[in-house]
C-alpha cells in the first residue's frame, strides 16, 4: 500500500512514460521457490518505442481518459488513486503513445505502466517496480514486466510478482525485428492459455538456467538459445508462418538465436553485440529477412551503449 | 511443499567435477533419487498414489534404494523384486532398516533374471489390488526427471557440446540429453554399455560390469538420440575408479568409472569440446571389489590386457572384460543397425 502523499494541490500534473517491448525473451512455466508452478516470462523491453502519459489531478471524484478507447489505462489510474489519494479527487488522464498496437509491442501495457507512473507522480509518490506491477495486473488480466525496464525478472504475469530475480540486466544485443507478411494484428486478452506439456515445461526449467547464467556472465550467445528454446516451444501453440525460415537466416548469419513474441506476431534474430561488426551483422540479417518476404524488418539495440544511425526502426 | 522435499533435493543434486578444463563430470551421491522422487511426485499429484500405497519396483541397482528413503519417509508400503545374485547381505540390510520388502529371485545365468523378476512384478500386480508400479523401464517420469540435471549442467557451464553417459534403464542419458540437445541442437550424445548388454545389439550373457548395460531392452533407451556407443569393459573402467579416487579424490562405482574414461577420451581426442559426464554413483557398495586389490587380483586376465583406448568397430559383437570398443551410432533406430549389421 502506498503512502497517502501529503499537501497534494488542488490541481498538480503528473506525468509518466514506459517502454514497449518485443514480446518474451521466454515465456513457458516455472516452478517457484516454493514448489509451485507459475506461468511466467522473461520480457524483451524496447526502449524505442514508449507510451506517455500525463494526469491532471483536480477535485472532484471523476477520472476522464483520453483517447476514450484507453480502458485500461483508465482502470489503471482509477486504481491507484483508490490506494493513494484523499478523498474528493479526481483527474484526466491523457495517454500519447508511440507503440503500434496489436501486434505483440505492449501497447495496453506500456499505457498501463504510464498511466500508474503518470497518476503516482501527481500524488508525489514512487512507486517501486513490484507495486506498479501488481497494479497493472490488476487494471489488465495479463501483463508483463515492463515495470522492471532492462532489469532481468522471471515475472509470473497472471500474479503480477516476480518469480526470479536473475540479478541483473539482460546482456547487450541487437535485435533484427520483422513480420511474417501475413501478420495480423492479435487481440491478446483473446488468446486462450497455452496448455505445456511435462516435457516442455521441463524444457523451460533448462531454458531458465540458461537465462540465468547468460544473465550472471552478461552472455548473450546463450540468452539465444535460451530464446530459441522458447520460440519453438511457442511455435507448437501459436504457430507463426514461416518460422523455419526465420532460423534458417539467423544459421546462416551465425546469430545467437531467434526470439518471438509468444503472444503476438513478431519474430526477432539477436546479435551478440560484444562481437566486432555487430551493428553491420544485424543490419544484413535485417536484408536477409526482406529477402525472404519479412516485412518491417529493422534493427534496435538492447543495453547497447552507443546507439548508432543503423539503429532505425 | 513437502518437508522432505529439501533434503532429498540435495541428495539427488551431484557435485559436479572439472576433470579437465572443458570435461566436467556430474558426480552423484545417489542418481536414481532424481527420477524415483519425480516419479512419485507425480503420482502423487495426479493421484495414482494414495497415503499409504503400495509401491513396487523390479530393481537391483539404487534405483531399489531411492524408492526405499522415499517410501519409508512418506508413509508407504514398498515391495523390491532383485537377483540374488546382484544383492549383497549389506545392501539387503539397509533396504530392511528402511522397511522396504526384498524379493530376491535365482539368477542361474548370472544375468539379472530380468525375465523372471518382470513375471514376478506382475503377480505382484495381480495379488496386491491398488499397487503402483514406478515402471522406471518404460515411465516417461523416468527420463523427465533429468532435467534438473540437464538445468544444473547449463547453470555450471553454459554451451555443452557433447554429453556421455552410460545407459541401463535409459532414463539418465536419454533424458538430460533430449533436454540439453533442446537447447544446444547440435549436442552430440554418447552412450556408455557393456559387453553382453542387449541395448546396442549384443547377445546377453554374463556382465562384469554392473550398473549399466542390461538383459532386456526398456523402453526408456531412445537409440535415435545417440551419435556414438562405447562398449566398456570391466576391466578399465575398474581402473578408472582408482584413477579418479587418486587424482581427483572422487571415490566414484565403475558405472562411473565407465562414463568418466570415455568422457576423458573424447576430451583428449577433440581438443576444446565442451563436455559433460555423468556419474551415477558412488565407490561405498564397491568398497570390496573394484577397490580392494585381493579381490582384483582374483579376476581373470587381471593386468593382462586393459584398453587404455577404444577400439572403433564396424561389427557389433561383444569381447573380453578387458576390452573397450566404439561404433558410429549415428542416431539410428536399433532395428536399422542390426538390419545393415546383417546386410554386411
Amino acid at each position: 500500500m502506498c503512502e497517502i502523499a501529503e499537501g497534494v494541490a488542488a490541481s498538480r500534473i503528473g506525468v509518466g512514460s514506459a517502454i514497449g517491448h518485443h514480446g518474451e525473451l521466454m515465456q513457458g512455466a516455472f516452478e517457484g521457490s516454493d514448489g509451485h508452478f507459475y506461468r511466467a516470462l522473461v520480457t524483451l523491453p524496447m526502449r524505442t518505442l514508449q507510451s506517455h502519459a500525463t494526469f491532471e489531478l483536480s477535485k472532484g471524484h471523476e477520472i476522464a481518459v483520453y483517447p476514450a478507447d484507453r480502458t485500461k489505462a483508465l482502470r489503471a489510474a482509477i486504481l491507484v488513486m483508490e490506494r493513494c489519494a484523499p478523498s474528493g479527487f479526481g483527474g484526466v488522464l491523457r495517454v500519447r503513445s508511440e507503440i503500434p498496437v496489436g501486434h505483440g509491442y505492449g501497447s495496453s501495457s506500456a499505457d498501463v505502466i504510464a498511466a500508474i507512473r503518470a497518476v503516482s507522480n501527481a500524488l508525489g509518490i514512487d512507486l517501486l517496480p513490484s507495486t506498479t506491477s501488481e497494479i497493472a495486473v490488476a487494471a489488465e488480466s495479463a501483463s508483463d514486466a515492463i515495470a522492471y525496464e532492462e532489469e532481468a525478472v522471471l515475472f509470473a504475469h497472471r500474479q503480477g510478482r516476480v518469480i526470479e530475480h536473475f540479478g541483473g540486466s539482460l546482456p547487450p544485443f541487437y535485435l533484427t525485428s520483422f513480420k511474417p507478411s501475413d501478420a495480423k494484428p492479435i487481440n491478446t486478452d483473446e488468446i486462450g492459455r497455452a496448455r505445456y506439456t511435462a516435457e516442455e515445461i521441463q524444457m523451460f526449467r533448462c531454458a531458465a538456467g540458461a537465462v540465468r547464467r547468460a544473465v550472471r556472465n552478461q552472455d548473450p550467445r546463450l540468452l539465444g538459445f535460451a530464446a530459441s528454446l522458447s520460440a519453438r516451444i511457442s511455435q507448437r501453440h501459436l504457430p507463426k508462418s514461416d518460422f523455419e525460415s526465420a532460423s534458417a537466416i539467423a544459421g546462416q548469419h551465425d546469430a545467437c538465436g531467434v526470439q518471438v513474441s509468444h503472444s503476438g506476431s513478431l519474430i526477432g534474430i539477436i546479435v551478440d553485440a560484444g562481437e566486432p561488426g555487430a551493428a553491420a551483422k544485424a543490419a544484413g540479417i535485417a536484408a536477409s529477412a526482406r529477402n525472404a518476404g519479412f516485412i518491417e524488418a529493422g534493427v534496435f539495440a538492447v543495453n547497447v551503449e552507443e546507439v548508432k544511425g543503423e539503429n532505425r526502426f | 511443499m513437502r518437508i522432505d522435499s529439501d533434503f532429498f533435493r540435495h541428495m539427488e543434486t551431484p557435485r559436479l567435477v572439472h576433470l579437465s578444463t572443458t570435461l566436467v563430470g556430474a558426480a552423484f551421491p545417489m542418481m536414481k533419487l532424481m527420477p524415483a522422487r519425480y516419479i512419485l511426485d507425480q503420482a502423487e499429484k495426479s493421484g495414482e498414489v494414495k497415503p499409504g500405497a503400495h509401491i513396487i519396483e523390479t530393481t537391483s541397482g539404487t534405483f531399489g534404494m531411492a524408492l526405499a528413503l522415499l517410501a519409508a519417509a512418506r508413509g508407504y508400503k514398498l515391495t523390491l523384486v532383485s537377483a540374488l545374485s546382484l544383492m549383497d547381505e549389506k545392501y539387503r540390510q539397509r533396504l530392511a532398516m528402511l522397511g522396504a520388502d526384498v524379493i530376491a529371485l535365482e539368477d542361474e545365468k548370472g544375468d539379472g533374471n530380468q525375465v523372471g523378476r518382470l513375471e514376478q512384478i506382475n503377480r505382484l500386480r495381480l495379488t496386491s489390488s491398488g499397487s503402483y508400479w514406478t515402471r522406471q523401464y518404460d515411465s516417461d517420469g523416468n527420463w523427465l526427471s533429468y532435467a534438473r540435471l540437464a538445468e544444473q549442467l547449463v547453470v555450471a557451464m553454459g554451451k555443452i557440446d557433447c554429453l556421455v553417459g552410460c545407459v541401463g534403464t535409459g532414463g539418465s542419458l536419454c533424458g538430460t540429453g533430449t533436454f540439453l540437445r533442446s537447447l544446444y541442437p547440435d549436442l552430440r550424445i554418447v552412450a556408455v554399455d557393456t559387453h553382453r548388454s542387449v541395448l546396442f545389439g549384443h547377445p546377453v550373457g554374463k556382465r562384469v560390469l554392473r550398473g549399466l548395460g542390461n538383459s532386456v531392452l526398456p523402453k526408456n533407451v531412445r537409440h535415435e538420440l545417440v551419435d556414438e556407443i562405447h562398449w566398456m569393459g570391466a576391466y578399465p573402467a575398474f581402473r578408472n575408479c582408482h584413477r579418479l579416487y587418486r587424482k581427483y579424490g572422487v571415490f566414484a562405482g565403475p558405472t562411473s568409472g565407465a562414463s568418466a574414461l570415455v568422457g576423458r577420451w573424447i576430451s583428449k581426442t577433440n581438443p576444446g569440446m565442451r563436455i559433460a559426464v555423468i556419474m551415477p554413483d558412488e565407490g561405498h557398495r564397491h568398497a570390496e571389489t573394484v577397490f580392494n586389490e585381493t579381490w582384483l587380483s582374483a579376476l581373470p586376465n587381471w593386468t593382462e590386457k586393459i584398453a587404455s583406448a577404444p577400439t572403433k568397430v564396424s561389427t557389433i559383437a561383444p569381447l573380453d572384460e578387458g576390452d573397450w570398443t566404439f561404433f558410429n551410432w549415428s542416431r539410428r533406430t536399433l532395428a536399422d543397425v542390426m538390419r545393415s549389421q546383417k546386410e554386411d
